[in-house]
């Protein structure tokens, strides 16, 4: 039988047994889990995911079956099939990742900035986390600089950005981070496979 | 992604804490350009230079760019020259220590190290030209550096050889008496010196390393002080106990080597080049907040010099070797802390309050590399005590079985408490004073050898 792969997406006001609720519906039909992603914000349980399933299983069941689960808070969910083959599944880093880190006092507009100026440069964000604290707000993008033609460029226009909007602004190879965090990573061959 | 904490500790470290890379060394094998003369042996250096570091620096510089990473110094050493040169005459070694200045010019590298000689046993004919040649290579060159190794803890220390060297330091700094005795700021005298250190005035390419290798010098002491005293504000100071100290010292020292590693690495992949080492060593300069000197006041000392500095750079030197072993599977070089005082703005200002003495200095060296470095003294001072100075300390280093060095600037016409000044990374310090001078040189007249020490005999 030839099986399906959902995309899942749930929210719901945070609590105890969210995971365990979502995860039974999924046993229940004879789910098979690939990647998640879960997180806590603002008081809110987010979680995305992938699961495989046999081809009798279709949105319509999923949805009915998260919309059953007894719950004193909602449980939103969307549910959307994907034609997905396994190798695109393992998500191998491009060797141009880069962390950029802007920090700055908080206000309007400082994610679009960003935003705005990796578009213009065809950099693709692979992954965001921001954070706010006493009003300073923290920017992590890890992003893919393979389509940018020179470094040097690309510093000196973030040196101007970040004089033009105030923010303190670092970007590192991701390899930086990778050394200096990961016990178990070996550098030359590291190095060497890239 | 890592962690938010994970990735901000580290941006820390690199936008407040100045992580860089000190140094990275080509070191480069020069035997095989051996030919029938002086002038034939030149030009082969010359070539065989100019073929493997043409883009040395431009790729250094490039990864420093892709990194993040500033390169501070990028440096070449080479094979000792007394063996390349071997048979030479004192002024064809003066004509070798030229091509070799040359070669460094063409490449664009600020020094190359590797005008030296080991002689820890005897001397030939040769080595005592090489020593001969010494005042005037150094004085007719900018970017050379030269070295001599008299000592080792298998062969004993070659007293004629410490002899000679005393009066060789005295030369070099009247040679180069317009400059404050510059010259004798290009060399250093050792005791176990190894093969494969990237930090100068001592760099060189051991006969026993392949034949073109890149070693790496990490980041300085400024990393580590700001670490500190980010931890001791954090936590206070009432929290923490040494061993704490030490454990976070460890673990700086481990983020700050991967780092060192990863550069050193990527640019001997784009060169082609075999990776040789990461040292450990922590190297201050003269910039305020990039002080070894300022590591020990953090810990716990007024003034460097004060009972305790011992044992801090003890406990210093001991956290840095073990956080960079487990972050690296090639540690090499010199690996520890150096003191060097005109480099180190602490520790000269330490000498100008007259905390800091040229004897507590060198018991400072038996639990630290390197030694007596960069330290002016007077420009009076006689050979012979000069001599006993280098014996000294050369004997901490076979006893002890590490490296000691000594680099010392007798400054013609100053006399102690006098300000002598180098610039740039050679820095400046008051002349610090020599007491019981005159009184060593019946013991340096023996000549001879310092026979090696019986926990050398382990065949």
């Amino acid at each position: 039988m030839i099986n399906k792969t959902f995309v899942i997406s749930v929210m719901s006001k945070d609590r105890p047994g969210i995971i365990a609720d979502i995860a039974t519906v999924i046993y229940g039909l004879g789910g098979d889990l690939a990647d998640l992603n879960q997180s806590v914000l603002g008081g809110y349980f987010t979680m995305i995911l992938i699961a495989e399933f046999d081809k009798k299983v279709s949105k319509k069941i999923l949805m009915d079956e998260f919309g059953a689960i007894e719950s004193e808070t909602t449980i939103e969910a969307i549910v959307k099939e994907i034609d997905l083959d396994s190798e695109v599944l393992v998500q191998i880093l491009p060797a141009e990742t880069y962390i950029l880190t802007a920090q700055g006092d908080n206000r309007k507009g400082l994610v679009k900035v960003l935003g705005d100026f990796f578009f213009k440069r065809n950099i693709n964000v692979l992954d965001l986390v921001t954070t706010k604290l006493n009003e300073r707000y923290t920017m992590i993008f890890q992003v893919d600089l393979t389509e940018v033609a020179s470094m040097k460029v690309l510093r000196e226009e973030l040196d101007l950005l970040a004089k033009f909007e105030t923010l303190e602004v670092v970007l590192q190879h991701n390899d930086i981070y990778m050394a200096t965090n990961e016990v178990g990573m070996s550098l030359d061959v590291s190095i060497r496979n890239k | 992604m890592l962690r938010s904490e994970q990735i901000m500790a580290t941006v820390e470290m690199v936008q407040k804490e100045n992580l860089d890379v000190r140094t990275v060394t080509m070191g480069i094998n020069l035997l095989d350009c051996r030919k029938g003369t002086a002038a034939e042996t030149c030009k082969c250096v010359e070539e065989k230079i100019t073929e493997y570091a043409e883009n040395f620096v431009d790729t250094c510089e490039e990864v420093a760019v892709k990194y993040g990473i500033p390169v501070i110094n990028k440096r070449i050493s080479v094979t000792p020259a007394a063996l390349v040169g071997a048979g030479f005459t004192k002024e064809e070694f003066i004509l070798l220590a030229q091509g070799l200045d040359n070669s460094a010019k063409k490449v664009g590298v600020d020094i190359l190290g590797g005008f030296t000689a080991h002689v820890e046993k005897g001397m030939t004919k040769s080595d005592r030209n090489f020593i001969d040649s010494l005042p005037q290579a150094l004085a007719v060159t900018s970017r050379l550096c030269a070295s001599i190794n008299v000592g080792s803890s298998h062969k004993g220390i070659n007293m004629d050889a410490v002899a000679l060297v005393g009066k060789t330091v005295k030369d070099l700094a009247e040679q180069t008496a317009e400059s404050g005795g510059f010259g004798a700021a290009k060399f250093v005298v050792f005791c176990n010196q190894p093969g494969d250190n990237p930090f100068m005035a001592g760099a060189i390419h051991g006969v026993e390393e392949a034949d073109v290798v890149l070693n790496v010098g990490v980041s300085g002491p400024g990393v580590i002080a700001r670490s500190l005293e980010r931890t001791i504000n954090r936590v206070g100071r009432e929290n923490l106990k040494l061993d704490d100290i030490a454990e976070e010292i460890k673990q700086i020292t481990f983020r700050v080597t991967r780092c060192g590693e990863l550069i050193g690495r990527q640019v001997s992949k784009e060169l082609g080049v075999e990776f040789g080492v990461v040292d450990l060593s922590l190297a201050p300069t003269p910039k305020i907040g990039d002080s070894v000197g300022e590591i020990l006041q953090i810990i716990g000392v007024d003034d460097v010099g004060a009972p305790g500095s011992t044992a801090i750079v003890a406990l210093l030197n001991d956290a840095v070797k073990k956080g960079g072993i487990f972050a690296s599977k090639a540690v090499g070089g010199l690996s520890g802390a150096f003191i060097p005082v005109m480099e180190d703005a602490v520790l000269a200002e330490a000498v100008e309050k007259g905390a800091l003495t040229i004897e507590k200095l060198e018991a400072m060296t038996c639990v630290c590399s390197v030694g007596l470095d960069m330290v002016p003294i007077p420009g009076d001072v006689d050979a012979g005590t000069i001599s006993a100075i280098i014996a000294d300390e050369m004997a901490i280093g076979m006893i002890n079985n590490k490296t000691t060095a000594v680099r010392l600037i007798p400054v013609p016409g100053k006399k102690a408490g006098e300000i002598v000044s180098f610039g740039g990374l050679f820095g400046k310090s008051p002349i610090m004073e020599v007491r019981n001078v005159n009184k060593s040189g019946r013991f340096i007249a023996w000549g001879g050898r310092i026979p090696a020490p019986i926990h050398s005999f382990k065949n």
